[in-house]
């Protein structure tokens, strides 16, 4: 059986050859720690993200890796959605040759991931932490992806004046970045182009009981034509639940957190609710296209723009890699912070001249009817912008 | 817009008396604080979501979630605390934490970490205007459903011989089995009128907040145990009392604390139950013996 006994041999030397094509494929590999959450608080965030990013990661290793010669090992380890759990498997992560660092979708966490990353030169980009002090707090390694706080809140603001809205009321939580400041930052913009704010309040992230706030905006003497609120879930159903049960109809505005599945189900509840995305994906549009792609690879559509997000993370690696030429962690977040208009999914992508939080555009989306509908695209003036 | 904020106060007094009253009765006749308590409101909560995307209506999903925190109390007693029983309060206390811990993975692995809506009928976030303030729809009833849960289980404790015989285990759990009553029915009994608390209390929790998620029974529980705490743990009046107490401290600082001082109001809640624990160290309406350790 001479041809059986060819074909054996065939095998033979295809093991040998492909064993070490492996071998060299090892030699030219590169780390990239992700350090997410799974499970608490952060998971609804952090989740789609990585999905995203896996999918970009496992096209580009398809195409021989990030600049089509390393490729990309993805090690993913579980925060807890806890600060100091962060730091932790960050640090195990750098233990494991990570060269590059993924960190979850909020501030806190990727700044204590960033304490450790920063003092190594390691290039940390935060999944969707859109705080902008969070690069500030960290310093020359970390790296912003979403569109920041303070260019959504001034979207939002443009929107809000431009609605002929006079009076805001704002909603800020301390507990965290994202819900104390963002609102501020919308405040700001808004009284500079003439509106006002009326009233402030706060709430505990948490927190069951709405009432008393809301019984304080109906008491407000100078009534409001707007709420705005950083608050996400489970905070802002239990808000706009109580609010809209209180018999108050004034319009509530929000941020990006707020583009999820669960509020969207809300339906009627959440009718006339503004909120921000990283994109929108008209007829034709490349985001369109990557759309239908997820659904294929995920075998679910994409709950949020945070999916795309994190596929253009996967993008800018790979141009960063390509431009570095090599995979020195200081070469690449160099690369990182030099990109000028790069083409992401959604739109062109800057770092260069930034504080590392990156220019690119912001959808506006209105939820109507129980479905969400853009209402504009657009890149605030950077004057208008508020300093974090 | 002062008797607004009273409303307010009672309604979420309300739904803390019942959490604690939960509470306080596992504790008073096994020792045993179930911090897993939070976690029947979440399951309660899931069977809700579920019942209501099965199409049944509304009243019947209601029945269905409620139920279902009661055999769910039950179950865990059957499972976790019995094996357990006669251990220490420190292995006891240990255990709920590992069920609390664990159920929670459970929730986010198996159903979701995202919150779930819950979409509560229209009729429920609306409101009704009574001379010049308006009452919500959600309040009311959380202050009317609290109202006759806490009735119907003074009756049920009052008057039925296991109501007595569970009145009795609280002050001396040897006497009763002494007298020929079965202590596994007495504390299943418990589990179950827990459950039921707990499946109650989730209604009102999450007709109040529209959505469902895996860690919403965290909050609640600590409430209760604060409120069971400053009450007198252990005993029954003392949890509703200490419930009530709790919610309208935390309304009334919510409403009148300015701006600047309103992001401390936990940490001057808490003062607070420092401050009464101080004056009265066995609570509110102590419990009529000390407890077993």
């Amino acid at each position: 059986m001479p041809s059986l006994y060819r074909l054996h041999r065939a095998a033979l030397c295809a093991a040998v050859f492909g064993i070490a094509a492996i071998s060299t494929a090892s030699a030219e590999e590169i780390i990239i720690g992700a350090a997410t959450a799974q499970t608490g608080g952060l998971a609804p965030y952090d989740q789609p993200a990585l999905a995203g990013l896996r999918m970009s990661l496992d096209e580009l290793n398809a195409k021989g890796g990030l600049g089509g010669k390393y490729t990309v090992k993805l090690l993913i380890k579980d925060t807890r959605s806890d600060t100091a759990q962060t730091a932790t498997v960050t640090q195990e992560l750098i233990d494991a040759g990570a060269k590059i660092m993924i960190t979850p979708c909020d501030a806190d966490p990727s700044i204590s991931a960033g304490q450790l990353t920063q003092p190594l030169g390691i290039p940390t980009l935060t999944l969707c932490g859109s705080a902008p002090v969070l690069t500030g707090a960290v310093g020359d390694v970390m790296f912003g992806t979403y569109p920041a706080d303070n260019v959504q809140a001034t979207a939002v603001a443009d929107f809000a004046v431009s609605e002929g809205k006079k009076k805001v009321f704002l909603l800020t939580s301390p507990d965290s970045t994202y819900t104390a400041n963002l609102p501020e930052y919308f405040g700001k913009v808004f009284e500079k182009k003439g509106g006002a704010i009326v009233g402030r309040g706060t709430f505990s992230m948490g927190q069951p009981d709405f009432s008393a706030e809301i019984t304080n905006i109906k008491g407000l003497a100078d009534k409001p034509d707007l709420i705005m609120t950083a608050a996400y879930e489970p905070d802002f159903p239990a808000f706009i639940q109580q609010l809209r049960g209180a018999g108050v109809t004034i319009p509530v505005y929000g941020a990006d957190a707020i583009g999820t599945p669960t509020i969207k189900a809300l339906g009627k509840l959440v009718d006339g609710v503004v909120y921000t995305a990283a994109g929108y994906a008209e007829p034709g549009s490349k985001l369109e296209a990557f759309n239908a792609a997820f659904t294929k690879y995920a075998g679910h559509a994409p709950e949020s723009t945070y999916e795309v997000n994190g596929y253009e993370i996967g993008l800018i690696l790979d141009q960063a890699v390509k431009t570095a030429g090599s995979d020195d962690p200081k070469a690449i977040r160099d690369a990182i912070a030099g990109l000028k208009d790069f083409e992401g999914i959604t739109g062109k992508i800057t770092y260069a001249g930034t504080d590392r939080m990156p220019l690119r555009p912001v959808a506006l989306m209105r939820y109507e009817g129980g479905d969400g509908k853009h209402v504009q695209t657009l890149i605030p003036d950077a004057a208008d912008v508020p300093a974090p | 817009m002062i008797a607004q904020q009273i409303i307010n106060a009672v309604s979420l007094g309300g739904v803390y008396a019942l959490l604690a009253l939960g509470l306080a009765i596992v504790f008073s006749i096994v020792g045993l604080i179930n911090f897993a308590h939070g976690e029947l409101m979440t399951l309660s909560g899931y069977a809700l979501l579920a019942s209501l995307v099965l199409g049944f209506p509304f009243p019947v999903a209601v029945l269905v979630a409620v139920s279902c925190g009661a055999l769910a109390a039950v179950a865990m007693e059957r499972i976790a605390f019995r094996p357990m029983r006669g251990a220490s309060v420190t292995s006891l206390l240990l255990t709920s934490f590992a069920v609390s811990s664990l159920l929670k993975v459970v929730f986010q692995n198996g159903i979701s970490a995202r919150p779930q809506a819950v979409a509560m009928p229209g009729w429920m976030t609306g409101s009704f205007s009574f001379g010049d303030f308006t009452i919500g729809v959600g309040p009311s009833i959380s202050i009317v459903v609290s109202a006759l849960a806490l009735i119907a289980l003074e009756i049920f404790l009052r008057r039925s011989v296991t109501g007595t015989a569970m009145r009795a285990a609280a002050e001396d759990f040897d006497v009763v089995r002494l007298m020929g009553i079965p202590a596994s029915r007495i504390i299943a009994t418990a589990f179950l009128l827990s459950g039921l608390l707990a499946g109650l209390a989730a209604m009102l929790w999450v007709a109040q907040r529209a959505s469902v998620d895996p860690l919403m029974g965290f909050t609640p529980v600590l409430k209760a145990f604060i409120a069971a705490v400053v009450g007198g743990l252990g005993s029954l009046p003392g949890a509703v009392a200490g419930g009530f107490l709790l919610g309208i401290i935390e309304v009334l600082l919510q409403a009148t604390l300015p701006g600047a001082i309103a992001p401390y109001r936990d940490a001057i809640v808490l003062s607070g139950v420092i401050a009464v624990l101080l004056v009265r160290p066995q609570g509110l309406i102590p419990a009529v013996r000390a407890q077993r350790s």
